[in-house]
């Protein structure tokens, strides 16, 4: 297959991408953003792949849409995530599928997966880069800049070859690490992620002695593990100012739930990360971009940590945009309203843009509250790596 | 209408129990039943029971009017799904039912009352009486109401006096049950408790278990994996755990006479009580060579539970339950996009019904409130080696086919389990006489008393 204009529909993204990244404005209304730069690559893009994906093309068709038939991003069909497990969702041939991620899940789920070649691969990176610099080190670039440890409860890029979200890691590592990087986790034989809270402990002991600020990477599920060890220890660790937090993915299916709130409150007492420090991350492994729900060491208007929950909402960058679709009526909902999250991903050039997830949230001010992968769906995200 | 605080789940959903007022509760209950029902006869039990269930199929009876004004917003089903199934409950409970039930697990009418023999056992010398427990606790799930109401006229067949746990907001038509009973018998009301609380509460569970001197549980396998080692070893333990059913079509009653008529009647089982029950189908079998395809017949139950959703709609969803509609219907129409092994159809702007086709006999379990799969087979033996990850734990087979294949088709499936085999369109309306889970119900709360009489008392 001529990958070619795929090629340059991928230069012409990294250029969107590093023109946009940094703007904090909200998307426009779906309505209205027609005539936007957004909207014409979309449509472009939803070209490429209709002639290019074959599945792709005959869902398309299974659902009476052709290229011609659409003017707005938002008539552009939907994949359902399903479909990532059953059919190969990607127009690169066989021989150009050099990596492949998988979703995580226990073995006998059926992951769904996303294949790259180089050229996606650093679109890929292109893509979290952008977006998580704002989020996690706002201060880069610029003269306050202090250099940060990293530290992150999963396997080491090289032990966890399918999974995006370490993949994601060690880019971000290598991009904004000039310090020490530390990979505390590591594979299980059955597809799961064990810690290793010693060495841990041995990195962040360290870091508190060398009063070095450490930016911890992690699954929600991880991350409690951590807290637990440390109790188990009876440790207490005080980061110094300007640690900070990332941990993503829920904890369904697994037997220790805690609420977020809960969690960051034992991070604090834990490892003296205020919450103004913590940022959750949206991601998954059939998409390129991710969404985050607050910026590191922002502080919110209010002290009080109830608004301070309330003011978090999960934004996803510029070159991607949200739907928020009723699982009832299968129509998009109004502000405030729960349903299905739908999102067009841009920098998803080389597999399928736009992506029918089973996750509820509430759409608010175009990004959204994650409310919970829907009842008597597999379970999926990152947390369940944990054993 | 607004019922008196009789019953424990009469009051608020905040009111506080102690265990001391479980086991007060209990111990009136024992001695109201001793005053109130011990030496009633089952003749006038019955009248009793049969009128009251006679009184329910009353559009003017104010407990109906009240299951069906509130019901919608306290159980989740619509007006109409509601009025169908208290009707096929209601409409089941008669003389002659329950006059049947005691005869086929007692023997003899009166075996309740005195020593006697029954007419399988002429000339013998032995005369036997069946005692119900004294206290008989039922811990119940679901949003049903036919499973607690059975057990309640079972009980007081047996002359037991009651408590029933329903799980946590599912108390509401079974109050109005109780309600209607004790309005025309207020004495035997005084024999009943209804209570609700989020099961697994050790401190009021082991008050209400230390009283009981027969308890019945019906939840997942879970539940009554739970509560099982907790009942004291000298109170029976009748557990009746999760069971799923499927439907049976056979090639001849696809036909042109019987072929709207089949599929009008798997929508009626798919609709009642949204598919809710333990009886209803979460798929049909359809064999092969018939002259309509069983994608065909897909196709005409789709219209029919169309046709259904404008007279018995179903009732709303939570959104979660809702999404899962969604996501299910997804796969398949990604899987249908490519094959046509698979074909779906269902309700626009609405997840009010869903049929899914598929060209393979492997089991589903449907994500349910009417979404239903409909299965090619060539014959039995393909479909039973499909269901066979449920074997076991079959409650229901619809069965349609015409005269001698029925029979063989029965036998069939009797040889590999099932333990109800019906028409289809009847499989949530089981009669009194049903055996659940294959087991007789009356039979099973009851023990005996074997008078082997010495030649003297014959003179």
């Amino acid at each position: 297959m001529n990958l070619e204009r795929f090629q340059l529909f991928g230069e012409r993204m990294r250029d969107f991408i590093s023109r946009s990244a940094g703007s904090f404005h909200p998307h426009p209304e779906p309505e209205r953003d027609a005539d936007s730069e957004f909207n014409a690559l979309a449509i472009e893009l939803f070209k490429l792949q209709y002639d290019s994906v074959s599945p792709y093309r005959t869902w398309c068709e299974s659902k009476g849409v052709k290229p011609p038939s659409v003017s707005h991003w938002s008539q552009i069909p939907a994949m359902p995530t399903a479909a990532f497990k059953e059919l190969e969702l990607t127009c690169l041939p066989i021989e150009q599928r050099h990596a492949v991620f998988h979703s995580s899940g226990t073995s006998r789920h059926q992951p769904s997966r996303h294949w790259h070649n180089e050229l996606s691969l650093s679109l890929y990176e292109a893509s979290l880069l952008a977006w998580f610099q704002p989020h996690l080190v706002p201060e880069h670039g610029r003269d306050e800049q202090c250099p940060l440890q990293w530290l992150a409860l999963t396997p080491p890029p090289n032990l966890a070859p399918r999974s995006s979200l370490v993949h994601m890691l060690g880019a971000v590592t290598s991009r904004f690490g000039s310090g020490k990087a530390v990979f505390a986790g590591r594979p299980a034989s059955d597809n799961t992620w064990l810690l290793d809270v010693d060495s841990a402990c041995a990195m962040l002991d360290e870091a508190e002695v060398e009063n070095a600020p450490v930016c911890i990477l992690t699954t929600a599920f991880h991350c409690l593990e951590l807290i637990s060890g440390l109790a188990e220890r009876g440790k207490r660790i005080r980061l110094p100012l300007g640690s900070r937090l990332m941990e993503t993915g829920g904890y369904k299916g697994r037997s220790r739930e805690v609420s977020k709130q809960e969690l960051y409150n034992m991070v604090r007492d834990r490892l003296g990360i205020t919450p103004e420090y913590c940022v959750s991350e949206y991601g998954m492994t059939e998409l390129s971009s991710q969404a985050y729900d607050w910026v590191a060491g922002k502080t919110s208007r209010s002290s009080s940590g109830l608004s301070h929950e309330t003011a978090r909402c999960f934004r996803f960058p510029p070159w991607a945009r949200i739907q928020v679709i009723s699982p009832e009526t299968s129509r998009p909902v109004s502000q405030g309203e729960t349903g299905l999250l739908r999102i067009c991903d841009l920098a998803n050039v080389y597999s399928v843009m736009a992506v029918q997830t089973d996750d509820l949230v509430v759409l608010r001010n175009h990004g959204f509250e994650f409310l919970g992968r829907k009842a008597g769906s597999e379970p999926r995200g990152c947390s369940l790596m944990a054993k | 209408m607004k019922l008196p605080d009789y019953f424990l789940a009469d009051l608020p959903s905040d009111a506080q129990f102690s265990s001391a007022l479980i086991t007060e509760a209990c111990l009136t209950l024992k001695r109201n039943r001793e005053r109130f029902l011990a030496g009633r006869s089952t003749a006038s039990l019955i009248d009793t029971i049969a009128s009251v269930a006679a009184d329910w199929l009353d559009p003017d009876n104010p407990f109906r009017q009240a299951a069906l004004d509130k019901g919608p917003s306290e159980t989740g089903f619509s007006r109409e799904t509601l009025e169908a199934g208290l009707d096929a409950l209601f409409g089941s409970i008669t003389t002659e039912g329950l006059q049947r039930l005691v005869l086929q697990d007692l023997g003899h009418l009166d075996r309740l009352e005195r020593l006697t023999g029954s007419e399988t056992e002429p000339g013998s010398s032995r005369l036997a009486i069946a005692r119900g427990p004294e206290l008989l606790v039922h811990i119940t799930a679901g949003r049903l109401p036919n499973p607690p109401v059975m057990s309640v006229v079972l009980g007081l067949l047996a002359r037991s006096a009651q408590f029933v746990k329903c799980a946590s907001g599912t108390s509401f038509l079974l109050r109005l049950f109780g309600h209607s009973l004790r309005e025309v018998e207020p004495k035997l009301g005084a024999c009943l408790e209804i209570a609700e609380w989020k099961g697994g509460n050790e401190m009021l569970e082991s008050a209400l278990f230390a009283q009981a001197d027969c308890l019945t549980a019906m939840g997942d396998d879970s539940t009554l994996e739970a509560i099982r080692p907790r009942v004291p070893p000298q109170v029976r333990f009748l557990g009746y755990g999760h069971r799923v059913s499927f439907g049976y079509i056979a090639r001849e009653v696809l036909d042109h006479h019987s072929f709207s008529k089949t599929a009008a009647s798997a929508a009626i089982d798919v609709a009642a009580w949204d598919q809710l029950g333990c009886l209803s189908p979460h798929l049909f079998y359809v064999e092969t060579g018939g002259r309509h395809s069983p994608d065909h017949f897909a196709e005409q139950l789709a219209r029919e539970l169309d046709r259904l959703e404008a007279k018995q709609p179903r009732g709303n969803l939570p959104l979660e339950t809702a999404a899962a509609i969604a996501a299910r219907r997804s796969i398949y129409e990604v899987r249908a996009a490519f094959s046509s092994d698979t074909k779906v159809w269902k309700s626009t702007d609405s997840t009010s019904w869903t049929v899914v086709y598929e060209n393979d006999p492997q089991f589903q379990f449907s994500c349910l409130n009417r979404f239903i799969y409909v299965k090619a087979v060539q014959n039995i033996d393909h479909a039973l080696r499909g269901a066979d990850p449920v074997r076991g734990r079959v409650a229901t087979v619809g069965l349609a086919a015409p005269g001698l294949r029925e029979q063989e088709l029965a036998h069939r499936l009797a040889a590999w389990g099932v333990p109800r085999v019906c028409p289809i369109g009847r499989m949530q309306s089981p009669p009194p006489t049903w055996r659940h889970d294959g087991r007789p119900s009356l039979g099973d709360l009851i023990l005996w008393t074997d008078w082997e009489r010495s030649e003297r008392s014959f003179l």
